[in-house]
C-alpha cells in the first residue's frame, strides 16, 4: 500500500511537471504592441495595447474586440490580466485593450469610438465585426446608448453580470465573426493594410502617387485657431512661393509668399482638410488632424507628369467650391512648363508672357515685355530682390533669363500694389531656385542657339545652392538672327591668305559673338525661423560686327599696320542681392535685401590705325562714334507682412537706393558731343492693408507708397488701391486704381543701322522730367469647373515722357545737344478678353486684346499720334495636348500692324568732298500702319524615361524638343528702309525671321 | 459651345480689320536750299525741290527758276539773278571773311530765310610732309623679295582755339588715276576722300587712305556747326524718322558759309 501511494505521487509530480510546462507552453510567443492615440494635452491621449493571436497585424478585414478596463486600469495592466485573448475562438480576432482613464462614463466611453475608427480606417469593413467588452463595473447600459456606441460596435457585453441587461445576455460564444458582415465602403478602396503601407512608402519615394486619404475621423480637438507652415516640392524640398491654399469648404484662403510660408489666422478645426495647388504640381489635400504640427506644417507637393495644365490667370478654380485668390491684373508662370510651349532656340519666360493678353507678341526684337500699350522700359523686373535694367540677349530675340534658373515668376500687368515703386506700367517678379535641398543634381539643354548647364549641390542640412550658365555658340540659327540685325554683309573680303617669310600676308579677322549668363543662388537655413540667401546674376552680351586687317611686315623696316573698322556692342547685366528673411512669430514675417545692380553698354564704331614702328612705340588714332552707358544702383528694402487678425494683413516696408547712371556719347575720340552723368538717392516707405469682409466675399487693398528722391529734393506720394468681390463662387468683380512715378528712364534710340541705342539716364526735374502715371482697370471673371473665362478694362494716362533726338537743333552758331530731350504726355487704354481650359489632355487658352496708345509731343504735332507701340488688335490662340510621353503645342499670334513714319518727300545734298547724301522729311509721325502681323509656331516634345512604360518606378531623364517658329514662313515686316534712286524714294521692306526650325534636348540627373 | 464663341470672336475682328484706310503722308511743299559761301567767289545758291514720296501730290505753283531771292550783307540787300536749273548768283557780291550774310525768299507762301558767318581761315596751318612714298603693292607675280616701308601718316596742324569745326578733303589732281593697289572686283574709288570733321587742332592721314598716286590738295577746311551736323548719322529708317538738321527756316537744305587753305602733297611709288 505504500508502495502504490508513492507511486501515484510521482506520477502526479509529473502531470504538475507537465502541466506547469503546458501553462508554459500556452502562454503566447508573440508580443503584444503599443500604440499611443493622439499626443499629450488633448482630450483622448491614451496608450493602448493591440494584440493578435495568429500575429497577423497587416489585415484589418478580420474580428476585433475592444476591452475596456476596470476603473483606473492601465491597457498593460489589463492586458496581462484578460483571458479572453486565449481562447482558441478567438485565434483570428485582433484585441484591442483600451485604459480605463477618467471617473464618468463619458470620459471613459468617449474616445472609444475615435480608437476604433482610427484603428479600422474608419470603420472601413462595417461594424459588424467589432465587439465591445465592458470590464468596469460602474458603466451602464444606458451609459452606452447616450454615447452612441451601440452603432459603433456589432455587439457589447459586459464582463460582470451586474451590469448586464438581460436583453444582452450573452456568453463569449456570442463574439462570433460574421462572415458575410464585412461592407467594404467603395470609394475608400484600400483593402489591405499591407497595399495602404505600400502606397505609402512609395508616395514618400515619389515614385507612384497616391492621393493621401483621411485617416482621423475623430472629433477635433481645437477650433480657430492659429496655423502656420510651409509649402515645398516633395523630392527637391524648394520652397514653392504663390501657392494657393485654402481651406475646403469655407471661403477661408491665402498664399505663400516668396519663401514658401503661409499663414492662417483662424482654422475652423484641426480637422478641416486643406487644398493646395501650384501650378506644375499635382493638387492636394492635406487632412489635418489634432496631431498636426500647427506651428510649422509641412506640405510637400509632387510635381504633375503632365503637360502644362493651366498658367493661373487669377485665382484658383476647382471643382469644389473654395475662395477666390482677389488678385488683379497678376500673371504667374513656372518655367518647369515652358518646355512644351513652342520656342525659339531657348524655352523663355519673356517670350511665353507674350501669349498672354495685355501683352504684345508682334515684337520679335524686344524680349522686354510691351504690357498694356507701356514699353519694356516701365516693366520694372525684379529679381530676386534686386532690379535687373537690360533684359535682352541678341537684339532682343531672347531674354536674360535662363529659365533652369528660375522657379517663378508673377507679371503684374496694371494697378500693382504699393509693394513695388519706381515704374509706369508694371512689374516683372522673379524668383530664382534654391537649389535641391536633399540631392545633388546636374542637368542640361543643348539647342541650335546655346548650351546650357546647371548644377544644385547641397551641403548638410542647412546649405542649398544652384549655379546655373548658358552660352550661346555661334551656329545657324545664331548666325540667322545675327545677320538680321547687321545690314552690312558681314565683310570677310575674299582676301586670298597667303603664305610668305614670315608667316600670313595679311588676313581679315572677324571676331565672335555671343551672349552668356551665369546665375547662382546660394541659401543657408540655420534654424527654422531664419533664411540667407546670397543670389549673383551675371547676363552679358558680345555683338561684333568689326572687322580686322593686320599686316605684318617683315624685312628690315619692321613696322606693323593694323586696320581695323570695329563695330562692337558690349552690354550686360550684373547683380547680386543678400537676402535675410526671417519668420518672426506666427504673424510677422520679414524680408531685407541688400543689392547691386549694375548695368553697363559700350558702344564702339570707329574706325582704327595703329601703327607700330620698329621701337614698338605704337600711335592710335580713332574716327567714329563711342557711347558708354554705365548705372550702378544700390539698394536697401525691407519688406513685412504682418497678420492683425485673420481678416486683415498688413503688409509695410521701406526702402532707399542710390544710382549713379553716367551715360557719354562722343566722336572721333576728341569730340564729346553729350555727357550726362548723375547721383541721386531715392527712399521712402510704403504700407497697405489686405483686409477681407463678409465672409472673405469682399477683398479690399488699399495701399500709400511714399519716395523721397534727392535731385528734386520733393516727396513724392502714391496712393493705390485693389478691390476684388466674389458676387458668386464662380464670379468676381475686380478694380484698382494707383499713381505710379518714374525716376530713372530708358531713352530709346532704335536706329537700326547701329543696333540699339538705349541708354539709362536719371531725372533732373528740368529737361528730364520725373514721369508719372494713373491706372484704372476693373475686370470680371468667371470660372466653371475647366474653363476661365475673363475681361479686363485698363485706361492709364502717362506724363512727361521723355523722348530723345540727336540731331534735331543745328544753327550756325552750335549744335545744342542738352536740348535734345522732348518732353510730352500720352495715355493708352484697352480691354482684354481671355478664355482659358485647363482640364484634361487637350488645354489652352485665347485671348483677344482691343488697344490704344496715343503720345502727344509739342515738337512733333500739336495732336495725338499713335505710339511706337500701339496696337490695335491682337488675338492669340495656344493649344497643347499630351499623349502619353508626348507633348504638342502651337500657337497662332494675329496682330493689326504698328505704325510707322514715312517720309513726305526726300531730297540729295553734295557735300564738299563730293558725295551725295540723301535726307528725308517728314510731316506727320507714325501716320501709317505697317501691314498685319501674324505667325504660327509648333512644337513637339518627347519625354525621356528611364526604364519601360508600365514601370511606375521610371524615372524622368529629360526630353527632346523640335519646334518651328514662323511655320508657313510669313514675311512679317519689321520697318521700311528708304533710299533715293534715280530721282525717286525707294522703300523697301526688312522683315522678321522666316521659318525657323529648332532642336532641344534637355537632360537631368534627377 | 466653345467652337461658336471662337467663331464669333473671328467674325467680330474679321469685321474690323475688313476696314483699313490707307493713309497718305500730307507733303509740304518746302524748297531744298544748298549753298555754300567761299570767301572770295560769289555767292551761289541752289533751289530744288524735294522728291515727293506718293505719286499724287500737287507742288506748288513757284517756279523754281524764277523765285525772287534777296541776300543781304550789311544791310546792302540785293536780289539773285538766276541763271538756270535753280541756281541763282549775284556778281555783285564777294564774299568776305567775318561778314555776315542773310537770304529770304517767298515760296509756298511762305517766307524762306537763312543766315550764316563767314569763318576765320585756318591759321598756322602746318604739313608734316609735302610727299609721301608708298610702294606699289602687286602680287601678280608672287611675292615681292622685299616688303615696302609703310611711311608715317601725314599730319596736319592748324590753330584752333574755340575748338570750331574742321574738315579735311583729300583730292588728287591727276587727269589719269594711278591706283596704289589692286582694287581687285570692288569698284574703284573715286579721287576724293575726307576725314570726319572734328573740333580738334590737328588731324592725321594715313598712308593706307590714299588710293592713287600723284599730286594732291590737302584742303583743310573751317565749317560751321551745321555743316558739321550734316555728317552725323542719316536716318533712314521708318522706324525713327524725322526731320532732318537744318537751319533754314520753312526750307531745308544747307546754307552755309566756310573758309579753306590748300596743301599740296605729293605721293610718289
Amino acid at each position: 500500500m505504500a508502495k502504490r501511494k508513492s507511486n501515484l505521487a510521482g506520477g502526479s509530480r509529473i502531470v504538475l511537471a507537465l502541466s506547469i510546462l503546458s501553462l508554459i507552453l500556452n502562454k503566447p510567443v508573440v508580443a503584444q504592441n503599443v500604440y499611443t492615440l493622439n499626443y499629450p494635452g488633448s482630450t483622448c491621449y491614451l496608450t493602448y495595447i493591440s494584440y493578435a493571436r495568429d500575429g497577423d497585424y497587416s489585415v484589418i478585414k478580420k474580428p476585433f474586440i475592444f476591452i475596456l478596463g476596470e476603473e483606473n486600469q492601465t491597457a498593460q495592466q489589463l492586458f496581462d490580466l484578460d483571458t479572453l485573448k486565449k481562447s482558441t475562438a478567438y485565434i483570428n480576432f485582433q484585441f484591442i485593450y483600451v485604459p480605463n482613464m477618467g471617473t464618468s462614463p463619458k470620459d471613459k466611453l468617449n474616445c472609444i469610438e475615435t480608437l476604433a475608427g482610427s484603428i479600422t480606417n474608419n470603420f472601413l469593413f462595417g461594424h459588424a465585426n467589432m465587439f465591445l467588452q465592458i470590464n468596469d463595473k460602474r458603466i451602464t447600459q444606458s451609459d452606452l446608448s447616450l454615447y452612441g456606441l451601440k452603432n459603433v460596435f456589432g455587439k457589447v457585453r459586459f464582463a460582470y453580470p451586474a451590469q448586464r441587461d438581460l436583453a444582452l445576455v450573452d456568453t463569449i460564444g456570442n463574439f462570433k465573426e460574421d462572415d458575410l458582415g464585412y461592407k467594404v465602403d467603395k470609394k475608400q478602396k484600400i483593402d489591405n493594410r499591407k497595399e495602404y503601407e505600400k502606397a505609402k512608402v512609395d508616395f514618400f519615394e515619389n515614385k507612384t502617387y497616391e492621393k493621401p486619404k483621411k485617416t482621423y475621423m475623430g472629433k477635433p480637438d481645437a477650433l480657430n485657431f492659429t496655423l502656420t507652415g510651409i509649402i515645398r516640392d516633395k523630392s527637391t524640398s524648394e520652397a514653392l512661393p504663390s501657392a494657393s491654399i485654402y481651406v475646403k469648404g469655407t471661403t477661408i484662403g491665402t498664399s505663400t509668399n516668396t519663401d514658401g510660408y503661409f499663414t492662417f489666422l483662424k482654422v475652423p478645426s484641426d480637422t478641416s482638410t486643406l487644398i493646395v495647388q501650384y501650378i506644375g504640381y499635382e493638387k492636394r489635400e492635406v487632412f489635418l488632424t489634432p496631431k498636426s504640427d500647427k506651428k510649422n506644417l509641412l506640405i510637400e507637393m509632387i510635381p504633375q507628369s503632365q503637360a502644362l495644365q493651366n498658367v493661373t490667370v487669377t485665382a484658383y478654380r476647382d471643382d469644389i467650391v473654395f475662395s477666390r485668390k482677389a488678385e488683379v491684373s497678376t500673371i504667374k508662370l513656372t518655367p518647369k512648363k515652358l518646355e512644351t510651349l513652342p520656342s525659339l532656340g531657348e524655352k523663355d519666360i519673356m517670350r511665353s508672357f507674350q501669349l498672354m493678353p495685355g501683352i504684345s507678341a508682334s515684337n520679335e526684337s524686344s524680349s522686354g515685355l510691351y504690357v498694356r500699350g507701356g514699353t519694356p522700359d516701365q516693366n520694372l523686373v525684379l529679381y530676386d530682390g534686386f532690379t535687373v535694367y537690360h533684359v535682352d540677349h541678341l537684339y532682343g530675340f531672347y531674354s536674360a533669363f535662363n529659365s533652369n534658373a528660375i522657379k517663378d515668376v508673377q507679371l503684374y500687368k496694371g494697378g500693382f500694389e504699393s509693394k513695388f515703386g519706381g515704374r509706369l506700367s508694371s512689374v516683372t517678379e522673379i524668383t530664382s531656385k534654391e537649389g535641391n535641398r536633399n540631392n545633388f543634381n546636374v542637368g542640361g539643354d543643348l539647342s541650335l542657339l546655346s548650351m546650357n548647364l546647371y548644377t544644385e549641390v547641397p551641403i548638410g542640412k542647412k546649405f542649398s545652392s544652384f549655379i546655373a550658365f548658358r552660352r550661346s555658340y555661334k551656329g545657324p540659327l545664331y548666325n540667322k538672327i545675327f545677320d538680321k540685325f547687321n545690314t552690312k554683309p558681314e565683310t570677310s573680303t575674299s582676301t586670298p591668305v597667303r603664305q610668305g617669310p614670315g608667316g600670313m600676308f595679311s588676313q581679315n579677322t572677324k571676331v565672335t559673338s555671343y551672349f552668356y549668363d551665369l546665375n547662382g543662388k546660394f541659401t543657408y537655413r540655420p534654424g527654422d525661423k531664419d533664411i540667407v540667401s546670397l543670389s549673383i546674376f551675371n547676363g552679358t552680351d558680345k555683338l561684333d560686327n568689326s572687322v580686322s586687317s593686320e599686316i605684318p611686315s617683315f624685312g628690315q623696316s619692321g613696322s606693323n599696320l593694323n586696320m581695323s573698322s570695329t563695330d562692337l556692342t558690349r552690354y550686360g547685366n550684373i547683380g547680386s542681392s543678400l537676402k535675410w528673411s526671417r519668420k518672426w512669430n506666427s504673424k510677422l514675417y520679414g524680408n531685407t535685401f541688400l543689392s547691386y545692380s549694375n548695368y553697363y553698354s559700350h558702344r564702339d564704331r570707329t574706325q582704327n590705325g595703329t601703327i607700330f614702328n620698329s621701337n614698338n612705340e605704337s600711335r592710335t588714332s580713332r574716327n567714329g562714334i563711342l557711347e558708354n552707358n554705365d548705372l550702378k544702383d544700390y539698394s536697401l528694402k525691407s519688406d513685412y507682412q504682418w497678420d492683425i487678425t485673420d481678416f486683415n494683413q498688413i503688409q509695410f516696408g521701406g526702402f532707399a537706393t542710390h544710382y549713379d547712371i553716367k551715360y557719354n556719347y562722343a566722336q572721333s575720340d576728341t569730340t564729346t558731343i553729350l555727357n550726362r552723368s548723375g547721383q541721386a538717392l531715392l527712399g521712402g516707405f510704403y504700407i497697405q492693408s489686405k483686409m477681407k469682409f463678409f465672409n472673405n466675399k469682399l477683398q479690399v487693398l488699399p495701399g500709400i507708397r511714399s519716395s523721397y528722391f534727392e535731385t528734386a529734393n520733393k516727396m513724392y506720394f502714391e496712393p493705390r488701391a485693389s478691390v476684388s468681390y466674389n458676387l458668386t463662387d464662380n464670379l468676381t468683380l475686380k478694380a484698382a486704381y494707383g499713381k505710379y512715378y518714374q525716376f530713372a528712364n530708358r531713352v530709346t534710340r532704335e536706329d537700326i543701322l547701329s543696333g540699339s541705342k538705349d541708354f539709362w539716364i536719371l531725372s533732373d526735374g528740368k529737361s528730364v522730367p520725373i514721369s508719372s502715371s494713373v491706372h484704372y482697370v476693373a475686370g470680371i471673371s468667371y470660372e466653371s469647373k475647366n474653363y476661365i473665362f475673363s475681361a479686363e478694362a485698363y485706361y492709364k494716362k502717362i506724363h512727361n515722357l521723355t523722348e530723345y533726338s540727336l540731331r534735331i537743333n543745328a544753327s550756325p552758331m552750335g549744335i545744342n545737344y542738352d536740348e535734345n530731350f522732348f518732353n510730352g504726355y500720352g495715355f493708352s487704354k484697352g480691354i482684354e478678353f481671355l478664355v482659358q481650359k485647363n482640364s484634361g489632355n487637350f488645354n489652352g487658352w485665347i485671348s483677344y486684346t482691343l488697344g490704344e496708345a496715343k503720345n502727344h509731343f509739342d515738337v512733333y504735332s500739336d495732336t495725338y499720334f499713335p505710339a511706337n507701340q500701339d496696337v490695335t488688335h491682337e488675338f492669340k490662340i495656344v493649344g497643347l495636348y499630351n499623349y502619353r510621353r508626348w507633348d504638342f503645342s502651337a500657337n497662332w499670334i494675329f496682330a493689326t500692324g504698328r505704325p510707322y513714319t514715312a517720309p513726305s518727300g526726300a531730297y540729295s545734298i553734295t557735300l564738299l568732298d563730293g558725295s551725295a547724301q540723301d535726307y528725308f522729311t517728314v510731316t506727320s509721325k507714325n501716320s501709317l500702319r505697317l501691314p498685319d502681323y501674324h505667325r504660327l509656331d509648333v512644337s513637339v516634345n518627347y519625354k525621356l524615361y528611364l526604364g519601360s512604360y508600365n514601370d511606375k518606378d521610371r524615372q524622368e531623364l529629360g526630353y527632346i524638343g523640335f519646334s518651328l517658329f514662323n511655320v508657313y514662313n510669313r514675311k512679317n515686316i519689321w520697318y521700311k528702309q528708304y533710299a533715293i534712286e534715280s530721282g525717286k524714294v525707294i522703300e523697301t521692306n526688312v522683315t522678321y525671321l522666316g521659318i525657323t526650325p529648332n532642336i532641344t534636348i534637355s537632360l537631368k540627373f534627377r | 459651345m466653345k467652337f461658336r464663341i471662337l467663331i464669333q470672336i473671328l467674325m467680330i475682328f474679321g469685321a474690323i480689320t475688313a476696314c483699313t484706310k490707307s493713309d497718305n503722308s500730307e507733303f509740304t511743299d518746302s524748297p531744298i536750299v544748298e549753298s555754300y559761301l567761299k570767301p572770295g567767289d560769289h555767292p551761289l545758291i541752289k533751289i530744288t525741290r524735294q522728291t515727293p514720296f506718293s505719286s499724287n501730290i500737287n507742288y506748288s505753283s513757284d517756279d523754281i527758276n524764277s523765285l525772287s531771292i534777296k541776300i543781304t550783307d550789311n544791310n546792302i540787300s540785293n536780289i539773285l539773278t538766276p541763271i538756270g536749273e535753280g541756281q541763282y548768283i549775284d556778281s555783285a557780291i564777294t564774299i568776305a571773311e567775318g561778314e555776315r550774310y542773310d537770304i529770304s525768299f517767298l515760296f509756298n507762301s511762305k517766307s524762306v530765310t537763312a543766315y550764316t558767318e563767314v569763318p576765320n581761315k585756318p591759321r598756322q596751318v602746318t604739313q608734316s610732309v609735302t610727299s609721301i612714298t608708298i610702294a606699289q603693292m602687286d602680287f601678280s607675280s608672287g611675292m615681292p623679295t622685299s616688303m615696302p616701308e609703310n611711311p608715317d601718316p601725314v599730319s596736319l596742324t592748324w590753330n584752333n582755339p574755340d575748338a570750331s569745326y574742321y574738315i579735311v578733303v583729300i583730292e588728287n589732281m591727276e587727269k589719269t588715276l594711278t591706283a596704289i593697289r589692286d582694287f581687285g572686283n570692288n569698284t574703284r574709288p573715286g579721287n576724293m576722300f575726307r576725314k570726319a570733321p572734328t573740333t580738334s587742332s590737328g588731324i592725321e592721314i594715313q598712308s593706307m587712305e590714299f588710293q592713287y598716286y600723284g599730286r594732291h590738295r590737302l584742303i583743310l577746311y573751317h565749317v560751321l556747326p551745321d555743316y558739321a551736323s550734316l555728317y552725323s548719322d542719316k536716318q533712314s529708317s521708318s522706324q525713327n524718322l524725322t526731320n532732318p538738321s537744318t537751319s533754314i527756316m520753312n526750307g531745308y537744305g544747307i546754307f552755309t558759309a566756310l573758309n579753306s587753305d590748300t596743301l599740296y602733297l605729293t605721293v610718289k611709288k
